[in-house]
């Protein structure tokens, strides 16, 4: 749905309950039972097991509104997708975004973390003006871009002044502003809880580190570059990883913001519009879950393959 | 019955996959679409509530009688309520639907006992949300769509051919691009309660200032050449970007005013969306060079800036800083208004075959599952009497759907301004292609067009579309008649 | 030369405030203006000053083209649920997964921690046929069951309990108290924050749910309010200053819970991170 940042993202590490060893040996399967049943009940019927038949379909030619017999095809949904120019550019756009949106998206959410952690006069303001952006409901969000990136819109005001006018893209039309203008709305409305996120660790480091960094006469790089970044290591992990998966997710801005969705020339179509467009547009459900499971695949090893090299820190 | 089918198909998918079923046998899934159950609740109760393969066999064969069984026997036998979905948008048609029906229920509802209920959904979803409903099963009585899906929802059975529902006088008044649109495979499906053209707008002054010729009709239509020479004129004259095309309708999640608005400039250069003799072929239609040679001189205009590929609303042309726009009916109130007598409306140029316009609207259908055809269509029918009808149109500025109307509406009638849209609906417009394919070729087309007025190679583009034609006609078998 | 420093940070802080907030004043301010000066004036500061002012004119075009009243207490009725039930399945999963002792727990985590990348987009047209052959489209609970459980709330869930320091579990279980009574009586509460942060989140998703009312909802009875934004978005002539009025009433709900949650909220975030 939303591409909002309360979208899941794979939380790190699936770290042992390091205390439960004490509790005893006894195993607490009765309990647990009760406990897991109502979610893993509500999941079963309403995660898995649509995903599952979402595995099934894509194995069939099934349309969504037709009277043809629906046939079993085999793989032949994934090999057309694989076939198709358009799924590659999908997939590239997705990583282009990846590729923008997370670091740009982290630093951003560093620096407004740091700045508002600082003892400054109205930073609880300051902080929950950063938050509001991410309470704004995302197609309502985008409704607003929409203004604000026309030509004559604000964001070309404030770039035109900047750069003496030689800069004023048509950001929703332009087949290479189109990207950019989507990856500036994304990072706008995501920024402010990756900031939460990496106050929280913030706050978490150790004081005396600091005053023990001033007293060595450290410059304030200095100190952020050895004391702050390795002090949030894990948040940042935590931070990057959730963005990465949102990143893949992106649906919303594509549709409502640029002319038309997909992009000028397919310049921001996504893994999930093809998808949406495959199953609503075309109506083509078997071929649309067959994206769906792709898109589950690729992510998944996307994901193993970040976690692979960004370990966190004990 | 109703609930055993649906999942029945999510099932029984799932049993051909564990079974390993053959790719060319298994016809028996049965589609959720195909729902039997308006048939058999016409023939009467859950006689199909069996297991999943006689369910599904049975598809076809209640196809074939759904024509029969579900069609006006010309009573209306006990009062009914007619659920009804109408396309909730901007602007007042909303208001005046409201109204008309508010309307029928007090007068010919109330004596032939037929109440409608209607449900507004709103424009933006109203496509999925009928779709949905279309998979299963849940269509209202009556509802109204936009053309282009029409024969999506005939070719599936969710609509009824409503010949049997319609008097001969009333066919006969329908203009005949309504019936061309209600049409698909030899039967009639549906009825526009309103038309649509296009032309473009144009400031009187500024043309005359300029020497340039005003047409009049279809026939007198400026040629591309002519209208090439045009646009530079006004652009000389200092308008930056002299055609308004209304770029910023494309946006969201369908670009169908991209094809809408531009098909015409292919098929009046003698090309076409589809090859309309069999509806099973694109290429060398679509991509023909006749279509690449329009399309790359509409390309050449935007390149070298005649088009207006910036606004974002229809302030330019009443303001007046673009002096043309090429745009549907629908803008005529507010221009009017902008512009006065200074406004002229003049038919879309000739790419060489003769100018051409678009035609097509919401239109109205009786859904598979509505027990009471006949009550749904005395509603359509007020709908389509002369008072609603110039109701409607000297409201929403639409051209009507009826002779009768057409010929005494002050705007629509002889000697009225918007005279010009009656005489190409009935001269020079083109249905769209009468095909389930249609909602895959404007999806296609109207990215196509974008992206050829963004600059990419209009022969590389054209070709894709051709391309996804033929794949969306491979998905589906072609169509094949079902009935 | 540290001063100046610090003056150049707050200039920074204040723009980037200003970047955050400017977009929204402008939705604000365009809910109070004429609509053809909503867009004509998108490009200046005049953009954020609501002149011509014309009062509630566009609300009350907004409360004419669409109900409002229905689909906001549907949205509440809807979202409420969600946040409330989804909070006592997750975190009693969440819990079993961090403290509980059961066969296949570690498959399981991982498994749950997988469930995340899987789109809603994926599940919607199965699960479409599935409430359809039970026959409840069109229905509250159609909106509200499909969202309960979530696999991101759970990992959220069980990454705090993880944390969570022991000794008081034990304390209690010394006592004699079952696991239930540990989780109600001394689990839940501690982990307020917790349940702050999933509240806000859950809420935000569900309140700004589009595609799937969009296809399992037919009568105004049951609609939520972002699908009345869709009257619009289409059929131009666009008005803009309705469209900013409906932009403002989606927000301003979402905005006041953020602002009363606060603090909870960004300690739920905390040990979250913190963790990560």
């Amino acid at each position: 749905m939303t591409a909002t940042p309360i979208q899941p993202g794979i939380a790190p590490a699936q770290p042992t309950p390091r205390r439960a060893g004490r509790r005893g040996r006894r195993s607490d399967g009765r309990a647990a039972s009760g406990f897991l049943a109502p979610g893993g009940l509500l999941l079963g019927l309403f995660v898995v097991g649509p995903f599952i038949a979402a595995i099934v379909l894509s194995l069939t030619n099934w349309r969504l509104v037709s009277p043809l017999p629906t046939q079993w095809v085999g793989l032949e949904n994934y090999r057309a997708i694989i076939a198709d120019s358009q799924f590659w550019i999908a997939i590239r756009n997705n990583l282009t975004f990846a590729v923008l949106v997370v670091p740009l998206q982290t630093i951003l959410a560093l620096a407004m973390a740091v700045l508002v952690n600082r003892p400054v006069r109205g930073r609880v303001v300051i902080r929950t003006i950063y938050f509001l952006p991410v309470v704004t409901v995302m197609t309502a969000a985008a409704v607003i871009w929409r203004l604000l990136l026309t030509p004559d819109g604000a964001v070309n005001s404030v770039l035109g002044t900047i750069t003496f006018g030689a800069l004023e893209p048509n950001w929703l039309t332009s087949t290479t502003a189109a990207m950019p203008a989507v990856v500036l709305v994304s990072i706008w409305q995501g920024a402010g809880f990756q900031m939460v996120i990496l106050l929280a660790a913030l706050q978490g480091v150790p004081s005396d580190l600091y005053e023990a960094a001033s007293i060595d006469g450290a410059t304030r790089w200095q100190t952020f570059r050895h004391i702050t970044v390795p002090g949030i290591r894990n948040a940042l992990i935590f931070v990057v990883t959730v963005t990465t998966i949102l990143a893949f997710r992106l649906y919303d801005q594509v549709v409502v913001l640029p002319t038309p969705a997909g992009g000028p020339r397919d310049a921001t179509r996504t893994m999930m519009l093809e998808m949406v467009q495959t199953g609503f547009g075309r109506q083509l459900i078997g071929r649309a879950s067959a994206i769906a499971v792709l898109f589950f695949v690729i992510v998944l090893a996307l994901t193993a393959l970040q976690r692979a090299l960004f370990r966190e820190s004990p | 019955m109703k609930t055993t089918t649906r999942i029945g198909a999510l099932m029984t998918a799932i049993a051909i996959t564990a079974a390993g079923c053959g790719s060319d046998s298994a016809p028996s899934a049965e589609e959720p679409a195909a729902d039997p159950t308006p048939t058999t609740e016409q023939a009467g109760p859950d006689t199909t509530d069996d297991d999943e393969s006689v369910a599904a066999e049975d598809v076809t064969a209640d196809g074939s009688t759904t024509g029969d069984a579900a069609a006006c026997d010309g009573e209306i036998d006990e009062p009914v309520t007619v659920t009804a979905w109408n396309h909730a948008g901007q602007g007042n048609e909303q208001d005046l639907m409201t109204e008309q029906i508010a309307d029928f229920n007090a007068g010919p509802g109330a004596e032939l006992g037929v109440t409608v209920a209607v449900e507004f959904l709103p424009d933006g979803t109203y496509v999925e949300t009928v779709q949905s409903a279309a998979a299963t099963g849940d269509l209202p009585d009556a509802l109204d769509f936009d053309g282009p899906f029409l024969y999506n929802y005939a070719w599936a059975d969710n609509l009824i051919p409503i010949d049997s529902c319609v008097p001969d006088d009333v066919e006969r008044n329908l203009l005949p691009s309504i019936l061309a649109q209600g049409t698909y495979d030899g039967e009639l499906y549906s009825v526009g309660t309103f038309e649509s053209g296009l032309g473009i707008y144009a400031s009187r002054s500024v043309l005359e200032e300029n020497d340039i010729r005003i047409p009049t009709s279809p026939r007198d239509a400026w040629s591309a050449q002519e209208f090439d020479e045009i646009l530079r004129t006004l652009q000389a004259a200092g308008f930056e970007h002299p055609l308004d095309i209304k770029w910023y309708y494309g946006g969201g999640a369908t670009a169908e005013w991209y094809t809408y608005g531009f098909s015409p400039v292919i098929q009046s250069a003698g090309a076409d969306l589809i090859d309309r003799s069999d509806y099973r072929s694109a290429d060398g239609i679509v991509n023909s060079p006749e279509a690449v040679a329009a399309l790359e001189l509409f390309q050449q205009w935007a390149e070298d800036g005649l088009i207006d590929l910036e606004s974002t609303d229809d302030l330019p042309f009443q303001e007046g800083t673009v002096p043309l726009s090429w745009v549907g009916h629908w803008l005529y109130g507010p221009y009017e208004e902008a512009l006065g007598d200074d406004l002229v409306v003049v038919p879309l140029p000739d790419f060489g075959e003769g100018s051409v316009t678009g035609q097509g609207s919401w239109n109205w259908g009786i859904s598979s599952t509505a027990e009471e055809p006949d009550a749904v269509w005395a509603f359509y029918e007020f709908l389509l009497s002369d008072e609603q009808q110039l109701r409607w149109s000297s409201t929403i500025g639409a051209p009507p759907a009826t002779q009768s109307a057409a010929a005494s509406s002050e705007l629509f009638g002889p000697g009225g301004d918007l005279e010009i849209y009656i005489d190409q609906l009935s001269t020079s417009s083109v249905a769209r292609p009468q095909t389930p394919a249609y909602p895959a070729i404007t999806e296609s087309f109207g990215a196509a067009f974008a992206n050829i007025l963004l600059g990419a190679d209009v022969q590389s583009e054209l070709d894709r579309v051709a391309d996804e034609i033929e794949q969306d006609l491979v998905a589906n078998d072609f169509y094949p008649a079902t009935n | 030369m540290r001063r100046r420093g610090s003056l150049a940070l707050s200039a920074v802080m204040l723009a980037l405030a200003a970047f955050s907030l400017f977009p929204l004043l402008i939705a604000l301010a365009g809910a109070f203006k004429d609509d053809a000066f909503v867009f004509a004036e998108a490009g200046s500061l005049r953009s954020v000053i609501p002149e011509p002012f014309v009062g509630l004119e566009n609300f009350r075009d907004v409360e004419r083209r669409t109900d409002l009243f229905r689909p906001f207490a549907n949205s509440v009725i809807i979202t409420t649920s969600i946040v409330v039930v989804g909070a006592v399945v997750n975190s009693l999963f969440g819990y079993a997964l961090a403290r509980l002792r059961f066969r296949g727990r570690t498959l399981l985590v991982a498994l749950i921690a997988s469930l995340i990348i899987i789109p809603f987009e994926a599940l919607a047209i199965p699960l479409l046929l599935l409430f359809a052959e039970i026959d409840w489209l069109d229905s509250y609970r159609v909106q509200i069951l499909p969202f309960i459980a979530n696999p991101f709330f759970i990992y959220l869930f069980y990454t705090f309990f993880l944390d969570m320091p022991v000794e008081l579990e034990e304390a209690a279980k010394v006592d004699g108290a079952g696991p239930v009574r540990v989780f109600v009586s001394v689990i839940a509460p501690l982990a307020r924050p917790a349940y702050a942060t999933a509240a806000i989140l859950t809420f935000l998703f569900s309140w700004g749910q589009l595609l799937w009312p969009t296809i399992v909802t037919r009568s105004a009875e049951v609609r939520p309010l972002p699908l009345g934004l869709a009257v619009f978005q289409t059929s131009p002539p666009v008005q803009w200053g309705d469209i900013m009025a409906f932009v403002s009433l989606m927000t301003i709900p979402t905005v006041v819970i953020f602002i009363s949650f606060q603090r909870h909220f960004v300690e739920g975030i905390a040990s979250q991170g913190i963790k990560g």
